[in-house]
C-alpha cells in the first residue's frame, strides 16, 4: 500500500513538473502573453481529482518553486496557488459535479484570482496582457481535464 | 530581508535542471541547424568573419593608441585612469520567465565568481546587471526593466542624464532632462560611469523621440538600447577593472607597472610606437 501511494505522488509530480517545463519553454513574442497557467490548472485538477494527495502544503511548495523559477518575488505565486487550492479543496465536490464549461468557468474565476494577487503585487503599473492567461486557461481547461484524467486512470491514482 | 537570499538560493538551484531541461528543445534545434549548415554557408559566413575581424583589429589598434594618449594626458592633469576591463561570456538559457519583470537567466553562477551587480555587455551594448547569483547561474535585469536605471551621458556634448527602463516594449527615458536640455533624434548615449557600477563608454543606446510636452517639468525624451536585448544568446560579464593611480608615481616607472598590467605588452608598445609614426607622420 506505501509503495503504491509512493508512485501516485511521483505521477503527480511529475506532471507538475511537466507542467513547469510548459511555462518556462520559449513561445513567439505574439504567443508570449496568451501562455496559459499550466501550473496551476495541473494543480487544481489534482486538488480536485485527489483531494487526499493534493493539499494546501503542496501547492505551498509548487507556488514557492514556480516564484524562484520565474524570477518573481518570493512567496507571490505561493501564497495565491495555496489560496486557490484551499477554495478548490473546500468545493471538490461540488466542481466535480459541474460540466465541464461550468468548471472552466471556475476555472477562469481562479485563475484571475492569482492573476489579481500578482498585480496587487507588483511594482509595475499592469497592462491589459495580464488578464491573457485566464481566457487561455480556461479555452484550454476542457483539453487539459480529459488528459489529466486519462493520466490519472491510466496510473489508477485515486 | 538578506536572511531569504540563501533559502531563494538553494531553491533556484533545486529548479535550475528544469529550467535547462526547457531550454533543451531550442538548444538541440540550433545544434541541429548547426549541423547541417553546408560547407558553402560556412566559408561565406567565415570570410566575411575574417573581413570583419580585421576591421576590428584595425580600429583596435587606433583605440589602443589613443587609450596610451589618454593615460598620459591624464597623467599630466594628474588624475587616475581606470584600465580596461576584462571580461567573461556567459550563455543566455532560452527560457521565459514572468513577463512583467524584464529578465533572462545566465549560464555562469558563483564558480565562476560572478556578483551582484555586475555589468552585463552584448555585442553592442550595455544589457544589465547581475541580480541575483545562484551556484549554477544567475539572473540578469535588463535595461529595459522597469526597476532599472543607468546613469547615462550624451556621446555628443557629454550631457548627463539617466535612462529608466519602461518594461514591455523595448524602449528607455530619459529622466528629469530640462525643456532646454541640448538632446536630438539620433544621439547616441554611452554609459557615464557615475554611481561606479558599469564601466564608462559602453554604448546604451539612440534617442529615437524628443518631446516637450506643454505644462509639463521634464522633457520626454525615448532611447532604443543598442544592446539586441532579445535575440544575444552570448553575454559578456565585466570584471571589475584595475584602477592605477597616476599621479604618486615617478613617469619612468610608471609607465613600466602600467603596461605590465596590460596582458599583451607587446603588442601595446607596437600600437605605441605606431601612434608615434602616425603623430609624426601627421607633422
Amino acid at each position: 500500500m506505501a509503495e503504491n501511494q509512493k508512485s501516485h505522488g511521483g505521477i503527480i509530480i511529475f506532471t507538475i513538473v511537466f507542467a513547469m517545463l510548459l511555462m518556462l519553454l520559449p513561445l513567439p513574442d505574439s504567443l508570449r502573453f496568451f501562455r496559459p497557467e499550466w501550473v496551476l490548472i495541473t494543480l487544481i485538477y489534482w486538488a480536485m481529482a485527489v483531494p487526499r494527495l493534493v493539499g494546501v502544503g503542496f501547492a505551498w511548495v509548487v507556488g514557492l518553486l514556480m516564484d524562484v523559477m520565474m524570477g518573481g518575488a518570493m512567496g507571490v505565486l505561493a501564497f495565491s496557488y495555496t489560496l486557490v487550492i484551499y477554495l478548490v479543496l473546500q468545493f471538490h465536490l461540488q466542481l466535480r459535479q459541474y460540466p465541464l464549461w461550468q468548471q472552466a468557468l471556475s476555472i477562469l474565476s481562479l485563475v484571475l484570482l492569482v492573476d489579481i494577487v500578482t498585480v496587487l503585487v507588483s511594482p509595475t503599473m499592469a497592462g491589459w496582457h495580464v488578464w491573457l492567461p485566464a481566457v487561455s486557461s480556461t479555452v484550454l481547461w476542457p483539453v487539459m481535464y480529459s488528459l489529466l484524467r486519462t493520466v490519472r486512470r491510466t496510473f489508477n491514482v485515486s | 530581508m538578506n536572511y531569504f537570499v540563501p533559502i531563494r538560493s538553494v531553491l533556484s538551484t533545486v529548479v535550475y535542471p528544469i529550467q535547462t531541461m526547457a531550454a533543451l528543445p531550442k538548444d538541440i534545434s540550433d545544434w541541429v541547424a548547426n549541423y547541417f549548415q553546408s560547407q558553402r554557408q560556412l566559408k561565406e559566413k567565415n570570410t566575411e568573419l575574417e573581413a570583419t575581424n580585421l576591421l576590428n583589429s584595425v580600429r583596435l589598434q587606433r583605440l589602443k593608441a589613443l587609450e596610451r594618449e589618454n593615460i598620459r594626458l591624464r597623467k599630466l592633469l594628474g588624475s587616475s585612469f581606470r584600465l580596461r576591463e576584462r571580461v567573461l561570456v556567459a550563455e543566455l538559457l532560452t527560457i521565459d520567465l514572468d513577463p512583467s519583470y524584464q529578465q533572462v537567466v545566465i549560464d555562469k553562477g558563483q564558480r565562476y565568481d560572478v556578483f551582484v551587480g555586475q555589468p552585463v555587455l552584448d555585442a553592442t551594448g550595455v544589457m544589465g546587471q547581475v541580480t541575483e547569483v545562484n551556484p549554477f547561474s544567475s539572473r540578469v535585469v535588463l535595461l529595459t526593466d522597469p526597476s532599472h536605471a543607468i546613469p547615462v551621458q550624451v556621446n555628443r556634448n557629454g550631457l548627463r542624464s539617466i535612462a529608466t527602463g519602461w518594461g514591455l516594449g523595448e524602449s528607455l527615458q530619459l529622466e528629469n532632462l530640462p525643456h532646454n536640455a541640448d538632446v536630438r533624434i539620433g544621439d547616441s548615449l554611452v554609459t557615464s560611469g557615475l554611481g561606479g557600477r558599469f564601466p564608462v563608454g559602453y554604448p546604451v543606446g539612440t534617442v529615437v523621440s524628443v518631446n516637450f510636452p506643454q505644462g509639463k517639468a521634464f522633457a520626454e525624451i525615448g532611447v532604443k538600447p543598442a544592446a539586441q536585448l532579445s535575440t544575444s544568446r552570448e553575454v559578456l560579464l565585466v570584471l571589475p577593472a584595475k584602477m592605477v593611480e597616476i599621479s604618486k608615481k615617478s613617469p619612468d616607472t610608471d609607465t613600466e607597472t602600467e603596461t605590465e598590467t596590460e596582458t599583451e605588452t607587446e603588442t601595446e608598445t607596437e600600437t605605441e610606437a605606431e601612434a608615434e609614426a602616425e603623430a609624426e607622420a601627421e607633422r
